[in-house]
């Protein structure tokens, strides 16, 4: 039984860590400009002094200014995305906990369409970014108080409430819409679809240090994440503290979320699908299900971002479009399936 | 950062070397460079307001119409005019046709001097306000379906006013048919056919004279639409007329010739794939933009010749796909910053 979970962690972590290798090459390859595989390759090396760079210049400058920038945001995004949906998951109890639909996603988009209206440039552009934060945070710990009883969220308040934070944030970003100057209407109409074009190293950079703190966070308080599984109770007799753990879990799902949406976007139910197909692979063991989720998600926005550039000529359509596609099936399969086991599950 | 600057510098050696056809030798005006190797932004001069048709102008009134969607309207009186339109196109081709002081109102669009003091019956960018515009009693409103909503067209309607619609495309070819549309609701075809005559004349002078400024081989342009700052631009294609504007200028579209019709929101390397010699902008949106340094800071952007060069022409709004009597005046004005002629004054 043990060896056998113990290979299963191995398989998967393999076959999740070579599927990223190959999503990402793929990815790498294709494009709108066309670059041959060779100069993909040589232009890459070149950085480091390897090999010769490809000799276009266009070539060089394509992958490094635009191309490579935009894989990596979309790791980050991914992998923030993926853990955050993992740790919602773990502090409600509950796996149809996501930030999409208990409200964290429309709860940042308030803050973000206020200032991209307001205050477009304030902070030197992380503005829009902080402001998203702010809000997301807000609508988590809005949605954590009132759907929560005796420890744990049920599915049916959970939903609803995230539908009753939905709607409110909602109306609030159309009133931003409405009240915003056409500039700003455009990017709060793309905003909230979601999508990876125009990455710069800038915002990867930023999106990296708030990931990475986030991500190293959450695996950190993992086990204490896997002794709440037990019960409030039994966590508190192995000494958590848990409205600490909580608290600094809906932050941190808070913080994920906001990183992966500030410069990308709304990119909706990768926290859903990715931590909860990993949970039938590995089983429900959060220190393992973390990275698992932090891979998974890469992974997805990856394979779904070469769609969303490459599949109409000079357009970039929305990634949001793509994960909302597999996601919305997924949720309700899921939903389906809890309020059949009972909603008390 | 460092990465974009090294990206920045390739593409400024890479770019013009190619381009290094010398063009047909200088005209009579002068000292003209070679418009390959220009760079930098230049700015097309805004137009005056357009000149009424000299002499008297003969108006039968009433005057039955067959609108452009079949709609047979009977039009009685015309000293309370709205024309109103997303280009401005209708509020000048009244103007010209000498019922410039039967006015009332403008949209955002209408830019001329003359109308400066008249009420704005548009809100929200270009939808219709029906009650002021039921406020300033209109016998006649000219109208195309580029404003709405649908519905404000029908309320005008049903509250008894005359309401001609003529048709929303705009471009060389259609120009004296709308002319002559809206000369047909003021009752004066014959005023129509005199200004239609007039702009043709312009329109055939202009693309004479800019014949002789282009050079042998063609610029390859795209028009960009840029607002905000948002990671967001559109390639307008043939639809929009701005195939029709570039190819007027002399030089040739690179998104009309890659199949490019409808407004496209731009992929960042499918841009580099169309990699045009210049690009046309909004002078609006470019401030809108934060300035063409912002601009050339967007990747995809930069990677083009025209970035490489920062070789961009800004037109004023309202004059950039208009079109309209003032079509052969506004083609001369952008002509003139596209191949650095001198202006006139």
């Amino acid at each position: 039984m043990r060896s056998s979970i113990i290979r299963r962690r191995v398989t998967t972590f393999t076959i999740l860590g070579v599927a990223l290798l190959a999503g990402v090459i793929v990815s790498s390859a294709m494009g709108q400009y066309p670059i041959a595989l060779v100069d993909v390759i040589r232009g890459f090396f070149a950085h480091f002094g390897l090999t010769d760079p490809p000799k276009d210049p266009v070539v060089d400058s394509t992958l490094w200014s635009i191309r490579f920038p935009r894989i990596v945001l979309g790791l980050m995004v991914g992998a923030a995305l993926g853990v955050a949906g993992g740790v919602m998951q773990a502090v409600f109890s509950n796996p149809l906990a996501e930030p999409g639909i208990i409200g964290v996603s429309s709860g940042a988009s308030v803050g973000a369409s206020l200032a991209m209206v307001f205050a477009p440039a304030a902070l030197a552009g992380f503005g829009v970014p902080l402001a998203a934060f702010i809000s997301g945070l807000a609508a988590a710990l809005l949605v954590y108080f009132l759907a929560r009883s005796g420890g744990r969220a049920e599915v049916l308040t959970l939903v609803l409430t995230g539908i009753a934070v939905t709607a409110v944030c909602g109306a609030i970003t159309s009133m931003a819409t409405y009240v915003a100057p056409t500039t700003a209407r455009d990017q709060i109409v793309f905003w909230q679809m979601g999508s990876l074009n125009g990455a710069t190293w800038t915002q990867v950079a930023t999106v990296t240090v708030i990931a990475t703190i986030g991500i190293v966070w959450a695996w950190s308080i993992a086990p204490g994440l896997d002794a709440l599984a037990l019960g409030e109770n039994a966590a508190g007799h192995v000494g958590i503290n848990v409205q600490v753990l909580r608290i600094s879990a809906i932050v941190l799902a808070a913080l994920l979320t906001s990183a992966a949406v500030a410069y990308a976007g709304v990119i909706a139910f990768v926290g859903l699908i990715v931590p909860h197909v990993m949970r039938l692979a590995i089983g429900p063991l959060n220190r393992y299900l973390i990275p698992a989720a932090m891979l998974g998600g890469a992974l997805l926005i990856t394979l779904a971002d070469i769609a969303a550039r490459n599949l109409i000529p000079f357009a970039d359509l929305p990634i949001g479009i793509f994960t909302a596609l597999v996601g919305g099936p997924t949720f309700f399969v899921l939903l389906r399936h809890k309020l059949r086991l009972g909603s008390s599950v | 950062m460092a990465l974009l600057v090294g990206a920045l510098a390739l593409g400024a050696c890479g770019g013009p070397e190619n381009e290094g056809v010398p063009s047909s030798p200088a005209t009579q005006s002068g000292t003209m460079s070679d418009p390959h190797t220009m760079t930098g932004l230049t700015e097309a001069q805004s137009i005056s307001d357009p000149t009424p048709l000299e002499g008297p102008i003969t108006q039968q009134l009433p005057a039955t119409v067959t609108d452009v969607e079949g709609q047979v309207v009977e039009v009685k009186r015309t000293e309370r005019v709205l024309a109103l339109d997303i280009y401005g196109t209708l509020s000048r081709t009244s103007i010209s046709l000498g019922f410039g002081k039967n006015l009332v109102g403008r949209t955002v669009s209408s830019t001329e001097n003359q109308l400066e003091n008249l009420p704005v019956v548009t809100q929200n960018g270009h939808s219709l306000n029906v009650e002021s515009i039921l406020s300033l009693q209109p016998d006649l409103i000219i109208a195309d379906r580029s404003i709405g909503p649908r519905e404000a067209i029908d309320q005008l309607r049903s509250a008894g006013i005359a309401v001609v619609l003529v048709d929303s495309h705009r471009s060389l070819e259609t120009n004296s048919e709308l002319i002559n549309q809206v000369a047909q609701a003021f009752g004066a075809p014959e005023a129509g056919e005199k200004l239609a005559e007039r702009t043709e004349k312009e329109i055939d002078a202009a693309l004479d004279q800019i014949e002789e400024w282009a050079p042998e081989k063609p610029l390859d342009g795209a028009f960009l639409y840029v607002r905000g700052t948002a990671n967001v631009f559109f390639i307008l294609g043939a639809d929009e007329g701005a195939g029709a504007l570039i190819g007027a200028l002399g030089a040739r579209d690179v998104a009309t010739e890659n199949g490019i019709t409808s407004t496209t929101p731009a992929n960042a390397e499918s841009l580099v794939a169309l990699n045009p010699e210049v690009i046309f902008v909004m002078s609006d949106g470019l401030n809108s933009a934060e300035g063409l340094d912002a601009i050339l800071a967007r990747p995809g952007i930069s990677q083009t010749r025209a970035g490489a060069n920062s070789r961009f022409v800004a037109i004023p709004d309202g004059m950039a796909l208009s079109f309209g009597p003032q079509t052969g005046e506004a083609l001369l004005s952008i002509a003139r910053a596209l191949y650095g002629v001198p202006g006139e004054e």
